[in-house]
């Protein structure tokens, strides 16, 4: 066992760091206030996904067959780890390193791989994730957007929310339902987000302007070609989605720069002498520190080949736990940062608050530690 | 990076099971307070298990785990102090070990006896002697906690002076319950969820009420919290890592141990079931050092200054 970074993993992470400093503008603290997915930060992260592909950093973690440099799962956390803490100015398109583009190389017809991979290599497009619908949240599988297929094309009806990235997005990653089986009949449809018939409203909200969005589907139609693997394949290439972003963001590494944020302010105030402060930042550290040792463990199975399971729920809960710590300590300790006194710590408030929601409930990460890490006996339903 | 057990660990921790094997359970209608066995201790030794941190390729992370395995047994085992602290000061001292604050040597000792070696640390430095009868008074009979436990009347005019950085003591002394809190975490963790699995209400298993699960859930998320920060505070040997896990320990022990007995009902109370045995060693660890502020105060200054 070895907690260190090795040599390579310190000068990745550096050559990161260096690129981020190189390319980030002056007063980015201030404008990363702009959640991930706002107008202002998706058409930044036009331009720097841009540079990003021709420094090479946009998918280094890549297989060499896709065009990456077949760097290992160590070093697409590090780069992970890096541009959350730098607020993600890569904006949505982190969807498309992570997931979109290994999801398209396996599961893709050659015309969608034509089609989509080459934008994604180039730091071009952005994609939003259709999943969630105002009556399926949680029980993702009772989704209600039909697709019907009628003379060699979709006809598409119904409703989905939280949608983040759908106001500039370029393409939906849509779950519908094609039979009424409810696993089974559910299938993925790429849709262009500029087909007729669908309509984008920005949800007001405390995470940012422009993060959360409705999507209305009114009788939009698009090619059969436009299904992603068979019909009712979705929640078996959704699972396998998930494996390559079963971690998802590394949240614990923006936590934890936020309480050393957080606690620097209070000390160039001379406000980090109480005792009871002191040992409320230490908590914090700890919860931080936890959660990023178990988002490791899990990191550490997929450098080894081995399958991951229900342990990457124990590591999301973990996270959960840290953003909440931290986010409360910077409210009672220093109020000021979430009117006016610190963007840093504003933007990650904003983002913090979302880790217990976004990707599936801490309860549903509950549910599934008891059953699959814990093995207790399952709920009667 | 890397968070898998290497061949050397895996070996030691297969051969501490199979040395362990006799001890894994409690002796049938034992309902002592505490559990010892002075054959497991032995058997530790002659096979070199509590000095796995001198050897090049076993180091802190392997002692680390060794302490964690042989807290989950049943029996209270001095390995922590032994493992972790007295290579740091004479690797010839003899056991048990029993780490006591300068300044702060009141509280009950963890397998305090004639012939035991008690190790003052303290800011002016380390320092060490052999305990005999007239400094020692018994803990009242039947002590709740699932150590032996005893309390040092005086401190003797003359001790041994140690060479040893007080700090890196103190540091080593950290990761050592930290270890050993991992593994009577996983321990109770795992006696509980057997229990509740099996025993039916209204029907069903309790383990099967929603809201068993959920804190079950959390419980199991910070024993695995614990175990890792306890192992990484072993590898970097930061003494801030050490407060941290030993902070985190200290809190996730407060939050179990009163879930576990409450989820075991009556029986939670009785010396018949044995989550005693590791939820009444955790109680008294969640007092060491001064407990969970005086670690929080630590991790500060030593991360933050
Ligand atoms: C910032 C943000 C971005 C998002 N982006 C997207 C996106 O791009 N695409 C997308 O499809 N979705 C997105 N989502 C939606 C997200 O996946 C859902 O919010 C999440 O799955 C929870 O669903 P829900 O909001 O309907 O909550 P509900 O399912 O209504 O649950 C509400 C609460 O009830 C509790 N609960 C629910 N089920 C159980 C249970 N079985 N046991 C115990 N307690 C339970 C939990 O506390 C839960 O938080 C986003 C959400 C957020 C906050």
């Amino acid at each position: 066992m070895q907690f260190e970074w090795t040599a390579e993993q310190d000068a990745f992470r550096h050559k990161i760091r260096d690129f981020l400093h190189a390319n980030l503008p002056d007063d980015w603290e201030k404008f990363s206030e702009h959640g991930p997915a706002s107008p202002a930060l998706t058409a930044f992260a036009r331009e720097f996904c841009v540079k990003l592909a021709e420094a090479g950093i946009l998918f280094p973690h890549w297989p060499v067959e896709m065009g990456g440099e077949g760097l290992g799962p160590w070093e697409q956390q590090i780069l992970s780890e890096e541009m959350w803490i730098a607020g993600e100015p890569r904006g949505g398109q982190y969807m498309n390193v992570n997931w979109i583009g290994p999801t398209l190389e396996k599961y893709g017809s050659a015309e969608q791989k034509a089609r989509y991979l080459e934008p994604i290599t180039r730091g071009e497009s952005l994609w939003c994730q259709g999943f969630s619908e105002p009556d399926a949240g949680s029980d993702l599988a009772s989704l209600r957007t039909r697709a019907t297929l009628t003379d060699g094309n979709y006809v598409i009806n119904g409703q989905k929310i939280w949608t983040s990235y759908a106001g500039l997005a370029d393409t939906c990653f849509l779950l519908t339902r094609t039979s009424d089986d409810r696993k089974k009949g559910i299938t993925i449809i790429l849709v262009p987000m500029d087909t007729p018939g669908i309509t984008v409203r920005q949800i007001p909200s405390l995470i940012g302007e422009g993060d959360i969005h409705e999507v209305f589907f009114d009788d939009v139609t698009v090619p059969e070609t436009a299904r992603f693997g068979a019909e009712g394949q979705a929640w078996e290439i959704v699972a396998y989605s998930l494996r390559n972003e079963r971690l998802g963001i590394p949240r614990f590494t923006l936590a934890r720069a936020a309480l050393d944020r957080g606690v620097a302010m209070l000390q160039g105030q001379g406000r980090f002498t109480r005792e009871h402060v002191r040992i409320e930042a230490a908590r914090c550290a700890a919860l931080c520190e936890a959660a990023g040792t178990a988002n490791y463990a899990v990191v550490q199975k997929r450098v080894d080949g081995l399958a991951i399971g229900a342990e990457s729920s124990s590591a999301r809960y973990a996270t959960v736990m840290a953003e909440r710590a931290v986010c409360e300590f910077v409210v009672e300790f220093l109020p000021e940062a979430l009117a006016g006194a610190s963007p840093y710590l504003k933007m990650h408030h904003q983002r913090g608050i979302v880790a217990g929601v976004a990707a599936g409930a801490a309860e549903i990460q509950l549910n599934i530690i008891a059953s699959d890490v814990l093995e207790l006996p399952r709920e009667p339903r | 990076m890397d968070l898998s057990l290497n061949e050397d660990q895996r070996q030691v921790l297969d051969f501490i099971d199979s040395l362990a094997r006799p001890f894994a359970g409690v002796p049938l209608h034992d309902v002592s307070l505490a559990l010892e066995s002075a054959d497991l201790d032995a058997q530790l030794l002659e096979n070199g298990f509590l000095d796995v941190m001198a050897v090049e390729e076993l180091g802190p992370v392997t002692a680390a785990l060794v302490v964690e395995k042989l807290a989950r047994l049943p029996f209270a085992v001095e390995a922590a102090a032994s493992s972790f602290v007295r290579p740091l000061i004479d690797a010839e001292l003899p056991r048990p070990l029993c780490l006591v604050e300068e300044g702060r040597v009141t509280g009950p000792v963890r397998f305090l006896r004639p012939g035991a070696t008690i190790v003052v640390v303290g800011p002016s430095g380390v320092r060490s002697f052999t305990a005999d009868d007239s400094m020692i008074a018994p803990a009242q009979e039947d002590t709740l906690y699932a150590y032996p436990v005893a309390f040092l009347t005086a401190l003797p005019d003359r001790m041994a002076t140690h060479e040893a950085d007080p700090a890196q003591v103190l540091r080593a002394w950290r990761v050592a319950i930290a270890a050993e809190m991992a593994g009577l975490l996983g321990a109770a963790l795992a006696a509980t969820v057997t229990y509740v699995s099996e025993r039916k209400q209204f029907g069903r298993p309790l383990a099967t009420f929603q809201a068993m699960r959920h804190r079950l859930a959390e419980d199991q998320v910070m024993t695995n919290s614990v175990y890792w920060l306890a192992l990484r505070a072993a590898g970097t040997g930061d003494p801030g890592d050490a407060a941290l896990a030993l902070l985190h320990a200290q809190d996730a022990a407060k939050r179990v141990c009163y879930d576990y007995h409450q989820f075991l009902g009556g029986m939670g109370m009785t010396l018949e079931h044995p989550l005693h045995l590791w939820t009444y060693r955790l109680k008294l660890l969640t007092a060491e050092l001064g407990g969970r502020g005086e670690q929080g105060l630590a991790a500060a200054t030593a991360l933050w200054g």
